[in-house]
Formats: structure tokens, sequence, C-alpha cells
């Protein structure tokens, strides 16, 4: 009885449900708090207030060092501010992927790539925390050290490393209330948008169809562990038309794959061009399919979301069935071994 | 008046200032640069003292908690080696010695106050947790517990020319991407989102080597 007993709470410390816990923390509780956020040497403070009210998520990002910046999402809504580019983006994003639900489960699957390891008891910030760390086994994802909070399971510190340990991000709450409850006028933006311009996606995605000409974007091959879990058509801010967005997971990490549908054939005589890009840690690439630019973009090293792009082709489908155009996860998804291409 | 914003920043910092003044506080902070700098000593420091590295300081304050974090060693995934229990404590103790112990224990800059939850309880239980609704994935086929069975490293990316260009693409696909992120990165990604400004490299293609599945000889600039 007692060899139970004790098996129970080793299983329930298991590093996994720590996980699961801050996970769900991160999505289902109103807080309030100031993060400094540390990258490349510089240290940003920024506001978030996260509220589930009614089943609605409501989130309020807000640059307190002078950009001025605002990410406010309501429901499905979101509106990015950002008064020093004099733009407001708002984009609608999926119901399924909103904050609630749809993120990565932490299984069996994804020990294959990641070595998760539950380091003990830390004090941090006069609290009681645990750490959790979240070692990739490869070069193709970024690993996690996790100091979250015995009570409220919220990550009070978290630091994003490279394959070798070494920090390249981290977020520290400086400060944090767990609320009760928080009014709607929290939510509303510090700023004035006079002058400002609008770009505006505020139409749902497209669930039907993800292309119409035929055409059907997949990925070749994938760096170990990741799979497709997404395919839809979505409309973005300035494009004539649909994009098709795939998102492949390795269980953790995630890489979305945008496919403008729209071709746009350059002139002759020009050499092919590719971008790479960063924010923050997170990477993106770019290049071109058959005249159409396919952009990588994920939280993973610049390598692997330059391996998945290449990866792109398009298969043209015949009169069969159109592709499926879930928002949720797909069955299985191309997998494969293989290393990649040379440089 | 001095007095007056150091008190405001200490609220701030202790999150008793009202919600209305912090962003006005925040506002003026943008414009006084005077202002800028002691906000970022109140805000570095905490940062600095627990683990990160390379954070840039001015004044002299800035540079003793460096030389006192250069000497320390880095803090690594085996932590658990650590004896005591408490390995954060290591991080203290070169701040003493420096003799900042004290000015970083008054500003108080990182706490959190928890404050209770509807129904009595803090804690996340396990029954919670068991009723959170999580998209179920598929694993590939052949997967296994066991490990994976092999890996190829792949090579290091070319270093490129950087060219920081207006991006609102990139802003725009990052922010649909981030409904798919897990919680966690999700978090860091609309950070860096919000505190940078993305920085783009464009290289033009190497013809001998083309990419898998790409064809032609379209050309995509940044837009």
């Amino acid at each position: 009885m007692l060899a139970l007993a004790l098996a129970g709470a080793a299983s329930a410390d298991e590093p996994a449900k720590w996980l699961e816990r801050m996970n769900h923390a991160l999505t289902t509780l109103n807080y309030d708090g100031t993060l400094a956020h540390w990258q490349g040497g510089k240290v940003e403070m920024l506001r978030i207030i996260h509220r589930v009210e009614n089943g609605i998520v409501s989130e309020r990002l807000v640059s307190l060092d002078g950009s001025g910046r605002e990410f406010i999402r309501t429901g499905s809504r979101l509106a990015c501010y950002l008064p020093d580019k004099h733009v407001v983006l708002v984009e609608r994003t999926p119901v399924k992927a909103s904050l609630l639900g749809g993120f990565p489960v932490v299984d069996a699957q994804t020990m294959r790539f990641y070595d998760i390891k539950d380091v003990g008891h830390m004090r941090f910030n006069r609290r009681n925390t645990r750490l959790i760390t979240v070692m990739p086994r490869d070069q193709y994802r970024y690993g996690y050290r996790l100091w979250i909070d015995d009570s409220t399971a919220m990550p009070l510190k978290t630091q994003l490393c490279d394959s070798h340990g070494k920090v390249i991000e981290q977020i520290v709450f400086t400060s944090l209330k767990i609320r009760r409850h928080i009014p709607d006028s929290a939510f509303q933006p510090g700023i004035s948008t006079a002058g400002f311009r609008w770009l505006r996606n505020d139409s749902p995605p497209n669930r039907q169809k993800v292309n119409p000409n035929g055409t059907v974007w997949r990925v070749g091959r994938l760096p170990p562990g990741f799979h497709m879990t997404v395919r839809a058509a979505q409309d973005m801010p300035g494009e004539p038309g649909p994009v098709d967005h795939l998102v492949f997971t390795d269980g953790l990490a995630s890489v979305s794959v945008f496919v403008e549908t729209h071709a746009e054939r350059t002139p002759p005589g020009r050499a092919p061009v590719t971008e790479s890009a960063h924010v923050g840690s997170s990477y993106a690439f770019s290049t071109v399919v058959d005249g159409h630019k396919v952009t990588a973009v994920g939280e993973v090293p610049p390598e692997t979301v330059r391996f998945i792009a290449d990866s792109v082709k398009a298969e043209k489908t015949s009169d069969a069935a159109p592709p499926p155009a879930s928002l949720g996860p797909l069955p299985g998804g191309p997998f494969a071994h293989s290393p990649p291409p040379p440089n | 008046m001095n007095e007056e914003l150091d008190s405001q920043l200490s609220a701030m910092f202790d999150n008793e200032l009202p919600a209305g003044e912090c962003e006005l506080l925040a506002r003026r902070l943008s414009r006084d640069a005077d202002l800028m700098a002691r906000w970022g000593r109140y805000a570095v420091i905490g940062a600095v003292i627990r683990a990160e590295r390379g954070v840039t300081l001015d004044g002299s304050v800035a540079g003793r908690v460096s030389a006192a974090l250069s000497k320390e060693p880095e803090l690594r995934e085996d932590a658990a080696r650590v004896s005591g229990g408490e390995p954060q404590l290591r991080w203290w103790h070169p701040l003493a010695g420096a003799g900042l112990a004290a000015g970083v224990a008054a500003a108080s800059i990182l706490w959190l106050r928890s404050q209770a939850l509807p129904g009595g309880s803090q804690g996340v239980t396990p029954a919670m947790v068991a009723s959170t609704s999580i998209a179920a994935q598929s694993g590939p086929p052949g997967a296994s517990a066991t490990g994976p069975d092999s890996f190829v490293v792949p090579p290091p990316a070319p270093r490129r020319p950087m060219m920081v260009v207006p991006a609102m693409e990139l802003a725009d696909y990052v922010v649909a991407h981030s409904a798919f992120s897990w919680p966690v990165t999700r978090g860091n990604l609309l950070s860096a989102l919000m505190v940078s400004e993305p920085g783009t490299s464009s290289t033009p293609a190497r013809s001998d080597q083309p990419a898998p599945g790409v064809q032609g000889n379209a050309i995509q600039n940044p837009k």
C-alpha cells in the first residue's frame, strides 16, 4: 500500500506532468505580470495581462520600454499596435488554435527528441519552484529550462537554450499577480491610433478548400521527429489571395510554412534570391518554388526552417477529393530520417 | 522631482502603481534618457543576478554586476549536481562580495504575489490538468519511446550579411504562426516580435546547388 502511494507520488512528479501543469496554467489562469525579456544582450520590459472568461481568451502584451507596441488578443482576433510603424495589424486566428488548447502534448514521441528532466526544487524569487530542463537531442530544435512555480504552475523564469545548453533567450516574471477577475478595460490599447494604417484580416480562415487550382503543397523531407499537424488556407493582410499554411511540430517546437498561392513571375535574367530572417531567437527562411513564395517560420534554429522550406514541393491533384483542410491535427504526416540537403 | 520619479519607478516594480500611471510613466521613459537609464538599472539587475550573461548595462553598478557575474561558472543543465538544494545562492555570493547585496535586496525588484483563485485554491490539480482540452497528435510511423535511431547534424548556416528591412510580412507570418506555438515559445515569440525589429538578409541562391523542390529563377525581394 505504501509502495503504491509512493509510486503515485513519483508519477505525479514526472517532468512531463509539470510541463502539462504549466501549459494549463499559462492558458487558463487570469494573471497580470511584468516580464523581463532578455535576448542578444538586451533586456526589455513587457507587461502581460491574460484572462479567460466565459471561454474567451483575452491577452494584452505591452512594451514598457518605449516602442509603445501592444498586442491585444480577444478571442480569435489579434490586434498588433505598432506605433513606431504607424500600423495596426489585425488578424483573425483559427479558433481551434487559440490559446486554449491546441498546444502540443509531451508524450513518448516528444521524449525521443528531447531529454526532459526534473532537476528538483529551486528557490526563485522567494518562491518554491521546480526546475524542469528540456534539452534537445540534436541541433534541429532548441531546449528549455523552466522554473515552474509550485503552487500556480506558472513559469517564473524561462530560458531558451541551444543544443549545447547555452542560453540564447530568457524571460523572467519580475512581478506576477494571479487575479480572480480582470476588467475589460485592461484590454484596451493605451495609445492613440489616429493616422495609423490598418492592415486587416478579419475574415475567418478558409477551411473548405486549400487551393482552388488543384495544387497541393507538401514537404518531402522533414527533420527527425517533425510531422504535419495542420493544413489550412489563411488570408493575410496585404495579400491578394489566401496563403496556404502548413504547421509541423515535434511535440514542442513548431514550424509554419506559408505558401503564397498567387504565383509571381519575376523578370528573367535575375538571380534567384532566398531570404533568411530572425525575430528574436526564432527564424524564418523564404525561397521560391514554382514561382510561389514559400516561407518557413518557427522557434527553431535557422537550419531547421531552411531545411523545411527547401523541401516544399507542389503536387498537382487530379479531380480527386481536395486535400484535407483541417485546422486540427492531421493523422500522421510526412516523416523521414533524411539528412538535410548539402549546402 | 527625482524622488518622486524614483518612488514611481519603485512602485511600478512593486506592481503598486495604478495601470494608468504605469503606462504614463512608460511613455515618459521613452522620452527621458536619464530616466530610462535609471529604469534600466532597476530592471536589469534583477535579471542579471539570476543567470543572464552578456546583458548590456551602463554605469558603475552595471560594471560591478557584470564583473561579479563574469567570475561565475555557467549554470548548466546538470544543476542537480549542485549540492545544498538551492543553487541560486551561487549568484548571491559574488554580488555580496561586490557590495551590491543590500542594494539589490532593498530594490526588491523581483517578487511574486499570488492572490487566491476562485474556489480558494492557488494550485493546479492533476484533475484540472486531466480535463484540459489538448489536441491529440499522432506520431510518425514506427515512432517509439526508445530514443532516436540516428540523427544527422546539419552543417552550420552560412554567415550572411544582415540587412534590417521593414518586415511587416514577416511580422504577419510570425503572428499567424504564434497561434500554433507551444505557450512558452509563443510568449518568447511575441515578446521578441514586440521588442525587436526583425532582421532580414537576402542571399542569392547558388545555382550549382539548387535546393530540393525549388524550381525556376524567380526573385522575391524583401517587401
